[in-house]
């Protein structure tokens, strides 16, 4: 028997064996069968590998556009920097100067040259003079304060005299004119100068009779102002004088 | 039905169908299609897989690499400091490195030198034109005279459009002072090597150029307004006293913080020169001096903490001098007979000194001046630091060391002492960083409070006492308190007339603060100064030069002109209106 032979015989065929499972009792249903055999999944490393593959090709566009775009940004970044950097030496350099500028030393000198002035240090004792003279100069300006107040008022005065001396002076030039020709004067105005002047003919011969009585505060007062008056208009106090 | 069902049974019985002979026989017939397929298949994935773990390998690469930023990395952009900046207490810069250029010039290159010249010329006016016609017709390589350029004249320079081979420019760090002289003994110099040579620049060389603090300012205990109003008046004082030198030193005597150190001469330090001539030498921290009756305080502060004596004991029959080892001591004035310890110090008794020193006893008075550190090498933040001479001690040298004589020291360690005798006796150290901050519990006290109030209140009659020897220091509001101080210079060991005047003072005496220490060095007598007392009376035509005629007249100036930056008690100089 050679080898071809041998593998026939060894060889199991299926009819047999079909025939020796008894056919109703031991039947074998087929689909319970093929349920159980484990099916190859034709799809499974496709799916797998596809899967990796499409995160791979996105890795692989996405890299070098975000490469591109931090590069940008990177280019963005070390212009503000170098700007950062400009600023922060010039800064630099600026604080260097100003402490120069600002030097105590400096100052003074520039003092010396440009304010015509010498920096003078005020002793304590200095400070106390200052503020006497402070409160000098306070009660100084208080009393020009009151000067100029008591101006003001004199001349408001001042004004209001000037206008009834006016009134007066005007009312004296008219009397006067009345005056002057006494037989042109109306019946009227005759009967009262008349009855004035026996009043004042009374007075005086009160006045000669009984002086103390006549005088009172009020004719004083009268006779004040009335002086006072004719001072300022420049007419003599003592007639004739 | 069965025939049917056992035929359709057969076919779907797969099972043992793939087990046929002719299913295997037709598999073999495509088999070799099959095997060549699969084999490009393999290849191709190969291929793929391969690619893709390039790019992966790649991908990680990037990712695991340092990031190295090619745009903003370059260095022309960016001013990194060599070293620290130095400010004072305010924040004022003192030091400060920035760049600047240097041109140099190859006239062997240069096609038309009078063109170049008039160029020159046109561009910078101010330089000397024959000087740089003769260098270039001598057509050697030579720097521009101006060594240092700034920014507009390198432009200004390049504008001439000289080529590389003509025009050598070159961008150099360089150190600026922008207080220039103000604070020359204290920040010091550095050399082109960027190396500290003296002061504070070589003192903390180190930690100026660590790159990890250069960031961060060096921050000094100094005032630049109060550093100016003092060496100002310092040197207005040489127009009335004519004194060779002088230094000054204000000391928050609290926390050992120095306000202010002046030391006359003083040189540009922005003007790189060797400065050999001693006397620019710092007088407050490298000075060893003799000062005098200022050793007199220390000498009544040791007799009141020994218990030896109290400020209102009083020592009978004082001889009007005295003899030691053949030399003769006598004071330096007529003074009564009987003098309390109080006068003693008021008046500045060189005899009462000796008496109270030789009460105390050698051994006692030498450990109390050892506790105040008057002896040994001070521990200080600056490199030129003096070491008083060492001497030894015996009976004369007790009696001449309790009135100042004959012992050393330097002007820091004196200015130490008072702080520590007028603080409550508390144990300071002498500094000018800011960030050397101490608490006062962490303070060792060397001296009783009941001592230092003591000593306070009779150093304030020294100024206000119409016997005291220092009248004109006596500035309304501040409470000035302290000791004169006139002692003989020496040279080569043989006292001459020349004289060394100290003032220091404390103020305000109720509850000091500061101190502050004036020393002139050979002043002379100033006749046409118009001395004003504080009563007003006005003096002129004075011969003698001794401390209370000029030393402490300074002090009450500069005392005059600090006293409202230092806001002390002014309150209280203000109710005295």
């Amino acid at each position: 028997m050679n080898t071809e032979d041998k593998s026939k015989k060894s060889y199991i065929n299926p009819e047999k064996w079909i025939n020796t499972v008894s056919y109703e009792k031991s039947y074998a249903n087929p689909e319970k069968w093929i349920s159980t055999v484990p099916q190859r999944n034709r799809y499974r490393f496709s799916k797998k590998y596809s899967f990796f593959i499409t995160i791979f090709i996105i890795g692989l566009i996405s890299v070098p556009t975000i490469k591109n775009k931090t590069r940008n940004l990177e280019k963005e970044i070390s212009n503000l920097k170098t700007s950062i950097n400009d600023l922060k030496f010039d800064l630099h350099k600026a604080t260097l100067d100003y402490e120069f500028i600002t030097s105590p030393e400096n100052i003074s000198l520039l003092a010396k040259e440009h304010l015509n002035i010498e920096l003078v240090h005020y002793k304590k004792s200095q400070i106390k003079h200052i503020n006497d003279d402070y409160n000098s100069i306070s009660m100084l300006t208080e009393t020009e304060n009151n000067d100029l107040y008591e101006n003001k008022i004199s001349t408001k005065i001042k004004k209001k005299v000037k206008k009834n001396i006016k009134e007066k002076k005007q009312e004296i030039e008219k009397i006067k004119k009345l005056y002057s020709n006494p037989k042109e004067l109306p019946e009227t105005i005759k009967n009262q100068v008349a009855k004035k002047i026996k009043k004042t003919k009374s007075g005086l011969q009160q006045l000669y009779d009984e002086p103390k009585e006549a005088i009172d505060i009020k004719k004083i007062q009268r006779w004040g102002t009335f002086q006072v008056v004719k001072a300022f208009l420049g007419i003599p106090v003592v007639p004739g004088k | 039905m069965q025939k049917k069902t056992e035929k359709e049974f057969k076919k779907k019985s797969f099972f043992f169908e793939d087990y046929t002979e002719s299913e295997i026989n037709y598999n073999e017939k495509n088999l070799n299609i099959v095997k060549i397929s699969s084999s490009r298949v393999t290849l191709l994935s190969y291929i793929f897989f391969s690619l893709i773990l390039i790019f992966c390998l790649k991908i990680t690469y990037l990712l695991t690499i340092p990031e190295v930023n090619k745009f903003s990395e370059k260095e022309d952009h960016i001013f990194l400091k060599s070293r620290a900046d130095i400010v004072d207490r305010n924040g004022i810069i003192l030091a400060r490195n920035t760049n600047i250029y240097t041109a140099g010039i190859r006239p062997k290159f240069i096609k038309n030198k009078e063109k170049f010249l008039l160029d020159f010329r046109l561009k910078f006016p101010e330089i000397d034109k024959k000087n740089l016609k003769s260098k270039i017709n001598k057509g050697e390589f030579f720097y521009l005279e101006n060594k240092r350029l700034t920014e507009e004249q390198k432009d200004k320079l390049w504008s001439l459009g000289l080529s590389h081979k003509v025009l050598e420019l070159k961008k150099i760090q360089h150190r600026i002072y922008p207080q220039k002289k103000l604070f020359s003994h204290v920040i010091g110099q550095i050399d082109d090597s960027n190396l500290g040579i003296s002061g504070i620049e070589k003192f903390l060389d180190k930690n100026l150029k660590n790159k990890k603090l250069i960031e961060n300012s060096l921050e000094l205990t100094l005032d630049s307004n109060l550093q100016h109003i003092i060496r100002d008046e310092l040197i207005k004082s040489k127009k009335d006293f004519n004194q060779i030198g002088s230094a000054a030193l204000l000391m928050d005597i609290n926390n050992g913080q120095i306000l202010s150190l002046v030391s006359l001469p003083d040189y540009d330090l922005n003007k790189r020169s060797s400065i050999k001539e001693h006397i620019y030498t710092n007088k407050i921290t490298k000075g060893v001096y003799e000062l005098g009756s200022v050793f007199k305080t220390f000498t009544i502060a040791a007799g009141i903490e020994n218990n030896v004596i109290q400020p209102d004991t009083i020592f009978k029959n004082l001889e009007n001098q005295v003899y030691c080892a053949g030399r003769k001591i006598s004071e330096h004035d007529k003074l009564p007979k009987n003098l309390s310890v109080e006068q003693i110090l008021i008046r500045s008794s060189n005899i009462g000194s000796i008496k109270i020193a030789q009460n105390i006893g050698l051994n006692k008075y030498k450990k109390f001046l050892n506790s105040l550190g008057l002896f040994q090498k001070i521990n200080f933040d600056l490199e030129e630091i003096g070491k008083p001479l060492s001497f030894k001690w015996g009976k004369c040298k007790l009696a001449t060391a309790s009135f100042g004589h004959g012992i050393t020291t330097t002007p820091l360690q004196l200015a130490k002492a008072y702080a520590i005798l007028s603080n409550g006796g508390y144990k300071i150290e002498p500094t000018i960083l800011l960030n050397k901050k101490k608490t006062f519990s962490e303070k060792e006290q060397i001296v009783s409070s009941t001592t230092s109030d003591k000593i306070n209140k009779i150093l304030r009659k020294v100024v206000f006492n119409k016997e005291g020897t220092a009248n004109f220091a006596d500035v309304k509001g501040y409470e000035v308190g302290g000791k004169t101080g006139s002692a003989l210079k020496s040279e080569n060991g043989i006292y001459t007339s020349k004289k060394l005047n100290t003032f220091i003072s404390i103020f305000p005496s109720s509850e000091p603060k500061y101190t502050l220490l004036i020393i002139l060095d050979e002043p002379k007598p100033a006749p046409q100064y118009v001395y004003e007392f504080p009563n007003g009376y006005k003096h002129k035509g004075e011969l003698r030069n001794t401390s209370g005629w000029n030393s402490v007249v300074v002090a009450g100036k500069i005392i005059e002109k600090i006293g409202p930056i230092l806001a002390i008690n002014n309150l209280q100089a203000s109710k005295n209106f």
